[in-house]
């Protein structure tokens, strides 16, 4: 009774670190609980129903759950945690759905009682079709994803075993010459395609493109790259063409400007939820060919209606890439229910250790206000405060004093607020990336900066998702989106890719002493200092005397 | 002792029976009949009137166990009295049963422990009022299914149809209807001859017979019977009770079955089967991390209503509102702190205080509990829960008037409660150690101890059944009848499960809770709890049964578990303590601090560092390590509380084994610097003066000491006393103040932790008289003997008019003192008629030791004590006669 995890009664777990058995424990737990804090001492997992059918979709069964809880735990774990548990495990996979020969998609159980319950709900009944036996009831094809999300929200997952269609066949290959698939990245394509369809966690930088060339490698046949935005979409065209057998023209870019359909087609999902007269007009590239696989990029940021579209997808292969599993909407749910189970999850500290990501040097920079500036802000409007704290002029200073401690290195200043940028632009005389730079300066400033021909760039937040910027070792962000999460995990993301001459990558954050600024600030470090990211915190003037 | 030769002559009669037994045994039926000497009765023969009256007779059938039951059910289907032999039959039917001929001496045994049932093994009599209740009567159908007699049912039949039953029987026809109805009962008893009857009969007669022969036995038929209907009839083997409807005679029913009075006796209580094995030294650290879990419960429950609990609602108890509010707070299910709500409540660890306002707070005691080591605190709360008649599991349900039933409030209380629960424990203790039971088999196991009231055995009474002899649907009936006969009448309600029940489930899973129970299997703190014996090693779990102790009426194979007399209990609590001590965790003297701004404390702490920390920190998760966040709300608080950012950050680093992360440092800075920047205080009178020299002259003044005085600014100085207080005070001192408009006078409102004044936990509310201890149950039988003695003893006749007997003797003045003086010379004993102050006749045997100034000095043979009466009182006396001891 000295092991290493603390079983909590509202079911996290604590990991002591530096245990001896520690690493076991992490490697036993890790299938079944999520990871919610990575700080330095003790790291909290979560079991969560969702983890638990995980588990249990990836071949866990209650008792190892039980077993790892109770081999590693230092004091005895609650027996009713532990009934709890096998209680939940248990309900995945009482009901399953299967192709039927004669009756196409069926709905079947192996406990009859289930299958009543379920189908007395009034949220069932419109999907299904006849009954054919106690045990089995026909499911509308169309109504596949559908169903899984009622069964889910029931609190009884179905296990999806009707198998997916091939799709139109395409020759890709993995191009690897000089370069290779990193073995967690490998890893992932076999978890991804051994269990048919579901997301794939990894941190920004860690490659989640090549798990995604890896998946369309192993798929063999046409693909539909769902991502966020054109830059995105490009980044994408060009790492592909770059890695693996296709060819240009074997590339489409579905966006805003282009409309191309080709065997494989990198969709934004802007263009996709545009809606004209109520109905979505670009819907039917789903169908416009024989789709074997769909990529879904930062499924963290998925936009409701694509969930709805998913929905309908159920029969093709879906894989899901993101960061973060955190959705500021609290739609986890439909993730699981929709693209599929998490099938693979490695913390960006374990990534960092094996070298792949750069380490950065996280540090917040506190600015006092001037007393003019404190009275300002305190009978400014209620809406105005943050714009007026974050937008304060001081941290223009401490910004420049920041860039010239770091002159001749690959600087990035990122912010929220377009006065602010342009403002900072002219100070430090570096161009400005913001919402209505046409695509294609922006991508000649991106060559420009990736090229070191510049060597500061300021971006708004329209730089936030799946730029690529490999050269980027510091980043200054002047304001954020208000609390966001995963933006700031995004924006450390930027420099966190590997340096070819293995810099210590530097991430500052400039935040307004005694405001809002500061409350959001802390919000939006929670999740990286949960993984384990601790922030410096450095006086403003103490910056400035050093320089 | 007397055990070893009964009377010569049978007795007669229950009293005599009674007469005729030892004290032991005496004392075992007083003891599990305790009502039976509430108040003492005078003698035997008004104690043997008690043990019949229908109310005691009702409560003992209660308290059997199943097997005990069918026994009393088949003597009183049996002839009065009955033998062993025929009892014998009942039970295990013609082919005899193994199982049921062990198990009967013993059932035999407990019931004439119990004065259910006396006389030797040759005429069994079951106390009539017994035979009443469980008799087969169309009103109430008995448990075995059996009809009345052929002599019963015939009671009312015309003598000519009498007459056609007989011969259509084939029997020699008799104008004595009395002999006609015996030669019937003959016919039916004798085996051979009814299976001869039987083999004529038609095939649809025969199916008829079948669906009636496990009851009810009641059929209903037209007035133009069917054929099949009209053969037995004609032959006696269906009785019409009533028009429309017929019995199946008693006697064709038992032949029909076989000589069973019951489908499926049930001789041997089911076992308690184990569910799971556990290490014992598992099951021994999860019970202790759930009994540490318990006390923080409770701790934290109490700390809830730290300030003033939530309010007493007029009909008492706590409002549904009040007790989600606290399930949310102690992040637990509503059910499940109705449980920690009530065990508080048990404990006295909380009452109501009892004010106007009436609110729920800590007693005094749970200051004291706070103070004691964690094990002690378990032993409290766990000996409270044992013996508690508060049942929280009710909490949520409505009582009989449909009121809902409240927390702590009134209508809780079920007596049969800590019995249930130490019967559950001390079922799990006769299980191997670590071994989980199969609840379902714990609770049928309780069921057989004592059947829930509602289906006291046999099958239910299916109403279709009663149909079943007109038409041919009946099938359903005897199928459905089938299907459930399963084990007698377990599941006769098959609604709400029986209070019993419920009630063992309940203590299954609060002793779970309450970390009596780790895993489901009992824990050694929790064996010690209940007094039971070491543990036993796994063996076969059969009760050994006393097979053939036919003849002693007392000595049960196992004596029933006696509840613990408080004394034992302490013991009991004290070594369950002991056992429990060093299984809890050790506090912690530090936590681990992290950068993301959380402290974890990786198990329980020190109760200093965690008062402190979660003062300064809000928790975030709790169980067996406790994360604390620390916020600018967090730490400011701990400022409030005197704090300074030095003492905070000396606190943390020696605290900590690791360096204090820097946001933390960072935060405590940063909310310190800001706090107490702005200055609030009260003040009750402020002096304002534009002369600041004035203002000098009174704050130098000696004699505005008193008056509490402080500068704030150069010409405002801020007083303590009140306004008028202040005027006078400096108006002493030479000055000529006035008065301004008192406004902005701030009145502190300090909270403080709210007690009630002291008070004494709930008492349980037992059924029934307590169950009486060794000493007053030998001073019952002692007075119960000597009353016996009294209103038995032959007398010498002569002295008086010999009186009756019951009747208080009568002498004169001088032959009372003639003969009281020569008693003291003989140490003979005497028999008196006495009256005492209030008027009140009785009898008493003394032995006179000497008599002066009109009293009586003597040995009370009644009292069992020297007593001194005055003569005057003395109705009369009688000599004992010489042949009595």
């Amino acid at each position: 009774m000295n092991g290493p995890l603390i079983v909590q009664s509202d079911k996290t777990l604590l990991l002591e670190v530096d245990h001896e058995q520690a690493d076991d424990c992490r490697r036993v737990i890790a299938p079944f609980a999520e990871l919610e804090r990575a700080p330095e001492h003790i790291h909290t997992y979560r079991v969560t129903p969702l983890g638990l059918w995980n588990a249990r979709a990836a071949g866990h069964d209650a008792e190892q759950v039980v077993d790892a809880l109770v081999q590693y735990s230092r004091y005895p774990v609650p027996h009713a945690l532990l009934v709890d548990i096998a209680d939940t495990m248990d309900r995945y996979g009482r009901l399953s759905l299967v192709k039927h020969p004669a009756h196409g998609l069926v709905l079947t159980t192996t406990d009859r009682p289930v299958l009543e319950e379920v189908l007395r709900s009034k949220r069932i009944t419109p999907l299904v079709g006849a009954r054919i036996d106690p045990d089995t009831v026909v499911v509308h094809p169309s109504e596949r994803g559908q169903i899984k999300q009622v069964l889910l929200k029931l609190g009884w997952p179905a296990e999806d075993l009707a198998g997916y269609v091939d799709g139109e066949a395409h020759a890709i290959e993995l191009r690897e010459d000089g370069w290779a698939l990193r073995p967690y990245q490998k890893q992932a394509v076999e978890n991804f395609w051994h269990g048919g369809s579901g997301v794939v966690v990894l941190p920004c930088g860690a490659g989640k493109t090549l798990v995604g060339a890896g998946a369309m490698a192993q798929a063999k046949s046409t693909t539909l790259i769902l991502v966020t935005n054109t830059v995105s979409a490009r980044q994408w065209k060009h790492e592909l063409v770059k890695r693996t057998s296709l060819t240009e023209d074997e590339i489409g870019e579905y966006s805003g400007t282009r409309k191309e359909i080709r065997p494989v087609t990198i969709a934004t999902y802007q263009v996709l939820t545009t809606r004209r007269k109520g109905v979505y007009p670009h819907l039917e590239l789903f169908d416009s060919r024989d789709w074997g696989l769909i990529l879904y990029d930062e499924v963290h940021l998925l936009p409701a209606p694509v969930f709805k579209f998913t929905a309908d997808l159920q029969a093709r292969r879906r894989l899901g890439l993101t960061a973060t599993l955190v959705r500021e909407d609290g739609r986890e749910s439909d993730v699981f229910s929709l693209i599929g189970p998490k099938r693979f999850d490695a913390p960006w500290k374990e990534i960092e250790a094996q070298g792949y990501i750069a380490p950065a040097d996280c540090v917040e920079v506190r600015v006092s206000l001037t007393d003019s500036e404190r009275l300002a802000y305190a009978t400014a409007e209620q809406e105005e405060k943050y714009r007026y704290c974050s937008t304060t002029a001081t941290k223009q200073k401490v910004t420049e004093a920041i860039v010239r401690r770091f002159a001749g290195q690959q600087i990035l200043v990122i912010g929220q607020y377009i006065d602010q940028l342009d403002e900072l632009g002219e100070h430090l005389n570096a161009p400005v990336i913001k919402g209505e730079t046409s695509n294609a300066q922006r991508e000649k400033l991106f060559d420009a900066f990736r090229e070191g021909e510049i060597s500061v760039l300021v971006v708004s937040k329209v730089a936030n998702f799946s730029i690529d910027l490999p050269e980027a070792t510091v980043a200054i962000q002047v304001s954020g989106t208000f609390g966001s999460r995963q933006e700031e995990a995004q924006r450390l993301g930027r420099v966190l890719r590997p340096k070819a001459d293995g810099h210590q990558a530097h991430f500052y954050s400039v935040v307004a002493r005694d405001t809002i600024d500061q409350d959001f600030a802390a919000h939006r470090q929670r999740f990286l200092a949960e993984q384990g990211y601790a922030y410096r915190i450095m006086d403003a003037d103490e910056l400035l005397t050093e320089s | 002792m007397s055990t070893e030769e009964k009377p010569a002559a049978a007795p007669r009669s229950l009293a005599e029976a009674l007469r005729g037994r030892d004290d032991v045994s005496l004392a075992a039926l007083l003891r599990s009949r305790p009502d039976l000497i509430t108040p003492v009765p005078t003698d035997l023969t008004q104690l043997a009137t008690r043990a019949g009256t229908r109310a005691s007779v009702v409560r003992a059938l209660e308290r059997l166990d199943r097997f005990a039951v069918q026994t009393a059910q088949a003597l009183a289907v049996a002839a009065d009295p009955a033998t062993y032999t025929e009892l014998l039959g009942l039970l295990a039917g013609d082919d005899g049963d193994p199982a049921v001929s062990a198990a009967l001496p013993h059932a035999l045994a407990t019931l004439r422990e119990q004065a259910l049932v006396w006389g030797d093994d040759t005429r069994l009599r079951l106390v009539r009022t017994a035979r009443e209740l469980l008799s087969p009567s169309p009103q109430h159908p008995s448990p075995t299914g059996l009809g009345p007699t052929v002599r019963e049912a015939a009671a009312g039949m015309s003598p000519g149809r009498i007459q056609e039953i007989v011969s259509a029987a084939g029997l020699p026809s008799t104008h004595d209807a009395v002999s006609a109805v015996a030669a019937l009962t003959e016919l039916f008893n004798d085996p051979a001859r009814m299976s001869a009857l039987l083999d004529r009969a038609p095939a649809e007669s025969l199916e008829v017979l079948e669906r009636l022969v496990w009851g009810p036995p009641y059929g209903q038929v037209t007035a133009d019977p069917a054929p099949r209907l009209r053969w037995l009839l004609d032959r006696g083997l269906l009785l019409p009770t009533a028009p429309g409807t017929v019995v199946l005679p008693r006697e064709v029913a038992l032949r029909l079955r076989g000589g069973r009075a019951h489908r499926s006796p049930e001789p041997v209580p089911p076992p308690v089967e184990a569910a799971a094995a556990h290490r014992p030294q598992v099951v021994d650290a999860t019970a202790a991390g759930q009994a540490y879990t318990a006390l923080a419960t409770v701790e934290e429950l109490l700390k809830d209503w730290h300030e003033g609990g939530p309010a007493v609602l007029r009909a008492g108890g706590l409002s549904v509102r009040d007790l989600k509010r606290t399930a949310v707070a102690l992040d637990v299910p509503e059910p499940v702190a109705a449980f920690w709500v009530e065990l508080a409540y048990a404990a006295g660890l909380l009452a109501s205080d009892g004010e106007a306002e009436e609110r729920y707070a800590a007693t005094p005691a749970y200051d004291e509990w706070r103070e004691q080591p964690p094990a002690q605190r378990w032993a409290r709360l766990a000996s409270a829960w044992l013996a508690a008649t508060r049942t929280a599991g009710l909490v949520g349900g409505r009582d009989a008037k449909d009121r809902t039933l409240s927390a702590l409030g009134p209508g809780l209380d079920r007596s049969a409660a800590p019995e249930v629960r130490h019967r559950v424990l001390t079922l799990l203790a006769g299980l191997p150690e670590g071994a989980a039971p199969v609840t379902e088999s714990v609770l049928a196991r309780l069921s057989w101890e004592r059947p829930p009231r509602g289906g006291r055995g046999g099958a239910g009474p299916g109403t279709a059944g009663g149909s079943a002899a007109e038409g041919g649907r009946g099938a359903s009936a005897a199928a459905g009848d089938g299907g459930r006969g399963t084990v007698g009448g377990v599941r006769a309600g098959d609604g709400e499960e029986d209070l019993r029940s419920r009630l063992a489930r309940w203590a299954l899973s609060e002793a779970e809770m309450l970390g009596v129970t780790g895993r489901g299997a009992l824990s050694a703190h929790g064996r010690a709890l209940i007094g039971a014996p070491a543990p036993r090693k796994p063996e076969a779990e059969t009760e050994p049964e006393g097979p053939g102790d036919k003849l002693p009426v007392h000595h049960r194979p196992t004596p029933p578990p006696a509840p613990l007399s408080p004394a034992d209990r302490a013991t009991a609590a004290a070594t369950a303590a002991r056992l429990l001590a060093p299984l809890l965790p050790e506090p912690l003297d530090h936590v681990l601090l992290q950068a993301d701004l959380t402290a974890v404390a990786p198990g329980p702490l020190e109760r200093p560092l965690a008062d402190m920390l979660s003062v300064l920190a809000d928790v975030e998760s709790k169980g067996g390590a406790t994360v604390y966040r620390f916020t600018p709300g967090s730490v400011r608080r701990a400022l409030d509380a005197g704090q300074t950012a030095a003492d905070l950050h000396a606190f943390l680093a020696a605290h900590s084994r690791t360096p204090v992360p820097q946001p933390l440092a960072y935060l405590i800075d940063d909310v310190a610097r800001r706090h107490g920047h702005l200055r609030v205080g009260a003040a009750s009178a402020y002096v304002r003066c534009d002369d600041d020299a004035v203002l000098n002259e009174i704050l130098a003044d000696k004699r505005a000491a008193g008056l509490g005085l402080r500068r704030l600014a150069p010409t405002v100085l801020a007083a303590q006393a009140g306004p008028a207080g202040l005027l006078e005070g400096l108006r002493a001192m030479g000055f000529a103040p006035a008065a301004e408009s008192a406004e902005g006078d701030v009145l502190i409102a300090r909270a403080d932790a709210h007690r009630t004044p002291p008070r004494s936990a709930p008492e349980p509310v037992p059924d029934g008289p307590p169950v009486p201890d060794d000493t007053l149950l030998t001073a019952a039988i002692r007075a119960i003997r000597a009353g016996d003695l009294a209103s038995t003893a032959p007398r010498k006749p002569g002295a008086g008019d010999g009186p009756d007997r019951g009747e208080l003797p009568r002498t004169t003045s001088a032959e009372t003192l003639a003969t009281v003086q020569a008693a003291v010379l003989t140490g003979a004993s005497l028999w008196i008629g006495y009256v005492n102050a209030e008027g009140a006749a009785s009898q008493r045997v003394i032995a006179p030791v000497r008599v002066e100034g009109g009293f009586v000095t003597a040995y009370d043979h009644t009292a069992d004590e020297v007593r001194t009466y005055p003569l005057h009182r003395i109705t009369g006396v009688a000599e004992l006669s010489d042949d009595e001891s």
